[in-house]
């Protein structure tokens, strides 16, 4: 019997075999297919179910101490070279396995009763078995080369979901930012994975760590140009976790359905570029100044995105810019050199914060019945508040998720928080006090969320609210909306479909951060036993309890503004702050400016440019051509073109000319 | 003697077209298109055939050898074969016509004219690809010419005489060049005693001098760069491909650019090396200038053919590049991204086609909202611009990767220089998803266009639309999927191709001191002589 190990490959390609089955469906029968949702919806769970269960007897093995397994095979091959593909399964590769299949589980049974109405619904789980193939597909890549591939396909899986509803122009542009966005980074993650082969000739991680030293001692890599590969890289997951100035795509991607912001845009797909600088740790580890700036990046990137949430009035924008800010602390743990902190917090983020958004998901849904289906309406706070009553479930589970992310003992969050800014004190002071006010920061979001949302009075009966909201988006009141008769007065706690998953994750959220104390850190044995052990042994209550204990202490600070401001309204921070300081608020209302720049500059200057080459095309180029046949075309004699004898000038000239250039290049060396 | 697989495939469409008036036919095409059907698909069948019966991919010499004197004063001969730069472009070619065939469905008017020059084309465009002798590939070039010329004038748009006209007088007058640089070849050394010949064999060992090869190079580079098209001698492209209909266009983008990457290769690679080697860095800067040009021209296109064409400008530009590269990796790819363009630029016009059919237009300002009526169709475009943005799991991914670690390899060039060719190659992965997505956003999302539903029927992808594609997307996926079951097939001929141009590259001496483009000979112990 083989071990589970060796079956790696069938995790990735069991949810493809089911994807490709009905996605061929669709296009050859689609009506037929379109009408069989639930049978859909059950085979494509059994087969990602079928690689859960693969991913969990893959992670039992590593925790029962099995080693690395790695399988290749020839995949392309000219002359001397050789690509290679196959897969790799170790440590890191199976806590992503479980967690990712886990995920895409309960994400897809939640969306059985989320997408119950729409009529994509067979197409939605089939996008969803298609990215969880792609995704798994990423996690076990054992070079650099195949992540691309599959770091490309989670990026079109993203596009297409985020494009769901393609009717919609919000959604449209959101899923062409995300691809174009992504594209950029992987620009330079392309550059980046070519350089480093031509360097050491690997594509493989500790190839590649072990070549590059030994390239730069012989002296025919300099060290400069080694730096600037290990950033080239680095650009990559800078745009798939969305790091500053690459996270303008996320917020916009919550165009897309719900569940997808959780499964891709908060618990798998945007943690993939973490995951990717904690699979390069041997080739960044020897340079310090790449991990500089890679903790810096995470720090711009967390504080821009907690700052940039504390004015968002959308729910789900809210839970983006938190991603946004915690995907930060993720990338700044990496630059300190601590990848075991930074894949903890990747993993009880990725749970708690599924979690937040699944419970948002599911507080848009119970709105859709009372305010309709538009998302400027159904997703603004202004026109929730007191929900707690109408869907406990929902409420209590979203309560869980606020205390994981602030960081309160002894909730997930609080551990794998603690670790980062631990380990951000000891290597970085300065960034440790940005990441420790944004902790304060965090905890005060998302209670403002919580109370905004969960607490007070029930305001989606105010019409003056829904048709100022409508108008400030620029859109008109939907004029088949009959009010009061089709719609509900109260929303109601979701089915059993979606409010399972809620359960089932407040779990995790709440008790999976007992895996990682900082004395007895089974995750750290797992990824990092001879981390954990030293870890273990020089821990001391003495360091340990005044960082986690500053950082609880500002958590609850925060929280307690939220609950002055919003709960008890002691403290109206409208006419206290926001008025005070006009510019700083308009600042974090315009998310800093950073749309705008993009606009201005990368959008229309590349249209602009674009269509600059065209008139050149159009009036140059072919004007010459033009010019020339135009004399004798117009008499509709084609032919006597030839005898003319321009026909031969205008070939000659441009012969003369290649000869030109050649001789040129040839000058040139 | 062994069954003459390449002449059949060449001569049976060319006679079964011959036959074609003899079809009983109402002329409404109804007929005569099942015919012209089987003949293609007989046609594939035969180029398989040939494939599976008489061809060892292991092997880099010429095979399905087929030789008959025609005119011997002359040196001509009846000369084809097949090596792996021939063989996969006449699979592509056969399954490209047959498929054409299909998509020519819809045609009703003058429709004998029409399938008679298509199974013309069809053995002609075999015949390029096939023939061992430059007299007998100048008249295969030629021969393709007409039928194109035609399908165009009868068949094209509003301006299709304008189009036709441009397109005949930029290949024919380019084709003078390869007449000239034939007949200078196959004369060369005939003072000395050496006989006239045109064949690919003989003229590959004459020896020919440097200043010689380089003349001979600039006018086959001229000639074959308008095929490819190596901007600036595009600009008939647009037009041509403008006015065509979809199953001309699917010839066009398919076949007809690919016949100049592989004179290309054919000729300046393999019998100019030393020519090659000079102009080498010539070729990937042009392919640069594709690559970047093309993809903001269409990027800035309004008009959903033409900047399809545009797009295969630019996508033409790898070749280019992998041409130039001395590495076997980036020549595989080069050959790759044509099969691979072929496929994935057929099926894009094809698309656009199908999609003209029910919108009358082509102006993307006129569409919108197409995706809600035609959701199969939405989903097939989708698919094959992915396929267009080289995604990785499609046969372009496979091939411009290729190209880009075959150049970022390559120690005939410096490192400056690679570093430049391929950072702005890369700018190409950022521009061609934002012009093929935005065109997908312009024609599919957003709300539905009122005024295009009010008189356009837009009915969804029928089944022979879907067939058509989905016979397309096997072979993209399936390179995509294991590139080996492409690149095997010709691996040996190329690596003995790119060999040769190695070597006359490491014999070609550098001047000394700071070069900017070429690497000094490195490995000196490694040079000739």
């Amino acid at each position: 019997m083989p071990s589970a190990a060796e079956l790696a490959w069938l995790i990735p390609v069991l949810p493809l075999v089911g994807a490709v089955i009905t996605g061929m469906g669709l296009i050859s029968f689609n009506r037929t297919i379109n009408r069989l949702r639930k049978p859909v919806a059950i085979f494509l769970l059994s087969c990602v179910g079928a690689a859960a269960v693969l991913s969990y007897a893959v992670l039992a093995e590593q925790l029962a101490g099995a080693a690395p397994t790695e399988v290749l095979f020839n995949w392309a091959s000219a002359g001397t070279f050789n690509l290679e593909m196959g897969f790799r399964v170790d440590a890191l590769g199976a806590v992503m396995l479980a967690l990712v299949t886990t995920i895409a589980l309960l994400v897809m049974v939640y969306s059985d009763g989320y997408m119950a109405h729409d009529k994509g619904y067979v197409r939605f789980f089939t996008y969803l078995a298609l990215f969880s193939s792609s995704m798994l597909g990423l996690v076990i890549s054992p070079n650099l080369l195949e992540i691309y591939v599959f770091w490309e396909l989670v990026g079109m899986c993203s596009y297409l979901l985020v494009g769901f509803w393609y009717d919609r122009d919000g959604a449209a542009n959101a899923a062409q930012k995300a691809f174009v966005v992504n594209r950029v980074g992987d620009f330079g993650l392309l550059l980046g994975i070519l350089g480093l082969f031509w360097a050491t000739g690997s594509f493989g991680f500790e190839a590649i760590g072990s070549g590059l030293q030994i390239a730069m001692a012989n002296g025919t890599v300099p060290r400069w140009a080694a730096l600037a590969l290990c950033l080239f890289v680095f650009m990559g997951p800078m745009a798939k976790s969305a790091q500053f100035p690459l996270h303008v795509w996320l917020p916009d991607a919550m165009e897309g359905p719900t569940p997808i912001s959780a499964l891709i845009h908060a618990a798998t797909m945007v943690a993939a570029g973490v995951f990717l600088v904690a699979r390069l740790q041997p080739v960044y580890e020897a340079f310090p100044e790449v991990n500089a700036v890679i903790a810096v990046v995470g720090t711009i990137t967390l504080v821009l995105g907690a700052t940039i949430a504390l004015t968002q009035m959308d729910l789900k924008k809210g839970l983006a810019y938190s991603t946004v800010s915690q995907l930060g602390y993720m990338m700044l743990a990496m630059g300190c050199g601590a990848p075991v902190a930074g894949m903890f917090h990747l993993v009880t983020h990725a749970f708690f914060k599924a979690m937040l958004f699944l419970g948002s998901g599911s507080v848009i849904h119970a709105m859709e019945e009372v305010v309709g289906h538009e998302p400027v309406l159904a997703q603004d706070m202004r026109l929730m508040g007191g929900l707690r009553k109408f869907m406990p479930i929902t409420g209590a589970t979203f309560f869980i998720g606020c205390i994981a992310i602030s960081g309160i003992p002894p909730l997930a969050g609080f551990w794998s928080k603690d670790e980062i800014l631990g380990v951000a004190f000891g290597q970085f002071p300065i960034l440790w006090v940005a990441g420790f006010f944004t902790a304060g920061m965090t905890a005060f979001y998302m209670f403002r969320l919580y109370f905004l949302t969960f607490e007070g009075e029930f305001r989606g009966g105010d019409r003056a609210m829904a048709a100022q909201l409508l108008t400030a988006a620029g859109k008109t009141a939907p004029d088949h909306d009959d009010h009061g008769s089709s719609h509900a007065h109260h929303p109601h706690e979701s089915g059993w479909q979606m409010a399972m998953p809620l359960v089932v994750l407040a779990v995790p959220s709440a008790l999976i951060g007992l895996l990682g104390t900082p004395w007895n850190s089974r995750f750290g044995q797992l990824l990092d036993p001879q981390e954990a052990i030293e870890a273990a042994e020089h821990f001391s209550w003495a360091e340990f309890l005044p960082l986690a204990g500053a950082s609880v202490a500002i958590s609850i600070a925060g929280i307690t503004v939220a609950v002055l401001a919003y709960a008890l309204h002691k403290v109206d921070l409208g006419t206290a702050v926001a008025a005070r300081f006009p510019s700083l608020n308009a600042f974090l209302a315009n998310k800093w400016y950073l749309d705008a720049i993009n606009d201005k500059l990368f959008v229309q200057g590349s249209r602009k440019l674009a269509k600059q080459v065209l008139d050149v095309d159009s009036k140059v180029v072919d004007g010459v051509v033009n010019l020339t046949g135009l004399l004798t075309l117009g008499s509709g004699e084609g032919l006597k073109y030839f005898n003319t004898g321009r026909a031969q000038f205008y070939a000659l000239i441009v012969f003369g000319g290649v000869i030109a250039l050649v001789v040129l290049f040839g000058s040139l060396g | 003697m062994a069954f003459p697989w390449l002449s059949a495939s060449i001569l049976f469409p060319i006679a079964a077209a011959l036959l074609i008036p003899f079809v009983p036919d109402q002329g409404d095409g109804k007929r005569v298109r099942w015919y012209a059907l089987g003949i293609t698909l007989v046609t594939f069948l035969l180029t398989v055939g040939g494939y599976l019966n008489g061809y060892d991919a292991s092997n880099p010499e010429l095979q399905l050898v087929e030789r008959v004197e025609w005119l011997p004063d002359l040196g001509l001969a009846w000369s084809v074969g097949a090596d792996g730069i021939s063989m996969p472009l006449i699979l592509l070619t056969s399954f490209i016509t047959s498929l054409a065939a299909l998509a020519a469905w819809p045609v009703t008017f003058k429709p004998k004219l029409f399938y008679f020059l298509l199974l013309a084309m069809d053995g002609g465009q075999i015949a390029v690809f096939a023939v061992q002798d430059m007299l007998l590939f100048f008249l295969a070039w030629e021969l393709e010419l007409l039928p194109v010329y035609l399908l165009l004038a009868i068949w094209g748009g509003k301006k299709r005489q304008y189009a036709a006209t441009k397109f005949i007088l930029y290949t024919a007058g380019s084709s003078v060049f390869i007449l000239l640089a034939g007949l200078a070849m196959a004369f060369y050394g005939s003072a000395e005693g050496a006989p006239i010949s045109f064949e690919y064999s003989q003229l590959m060992d004459k020896g020919m001098p440097l200043g010689f090869q380089l003349f001979c190079y600039a006018g086959l580079l001229i000639a074959f760069g308008v095929k490819l098209p190596i901007v600036p001698l595009h600009t008939w492209l647009p037009d041509a491909h403008g006015e065509a209909t979809a199953p001309v266009h699917m010839l066009l983008a398919g076949i007809l650019l690919k016949m100049g990457g592989y004179a290309l290769l054919r000729f300046n690679c393999q019998i100019l090396p030393d020519a090659h080697a000079q102009f080498a860095p010539l070729l990937v800067i042009l392919g640069v200038v594709n690559i970047i040009y093309a993809a903001l021209t269409s990027f800035a296109q309004r008009n959903l053919k033409r900047k399809i064409a545009y797009s295969s400008i630019s996508h033409m530009g790898f070749v280019l590049i992998g041409i130039g590269s001395f590495s076997a990796l980036g020549s595989s790819g080069a050959m790759l991204q044509m099969i691979s363009h072929g496929l994935i630029g057929a099926s894009l016009f094809f698309l656009v086609g199908a999609t003209y059919d029910r919108t009358h237009t082509l102006q993307l300002d006129e569409m919108g909202g197409v995706g809600q009526k035609m959701r199969k169709m939405f989903a097939l475009w989708t698919v094959c611009s992915l396929a267009s943005l080289a995604l990785p799991g499609m046969s372009g991914f496979v091939s411009e990767l290729m190209i880009f670690v075959g150049f970022a390899t390559d120690d005939a060039y410096t490192l400056p220089f690679r570093i430049v060719i391929d950072g702005l190659a890369a700018v190409g992965v950022i521009l061609t998803p934002v012009y093929l997505l935005s065109m997908l956003r312009e024609i599919f999302y957003g709300k539905e266009n009122l005024e295009l539903a009010s008189h356009a029927e837009l009915v969804d992808a029928e089944p022979r639309e879907i067939y058509v594609i989905g016979c397309l997307l096997v072979p993209i996926i399936g390179i995509g999927l294991y590139p080996r079951l492409l690149t095997d097939t010709y691996r040996a001929s190329m690596e003995a191709l790119v060999a040769r141009d190695e070597s006359a590259m490491k014999a070609l001496i550098a001047p000394s001191g700071g070069s900017l483009i070429r690497q000094l000979p490195l490995r000196a112990p490694m040079l000739p002589g």
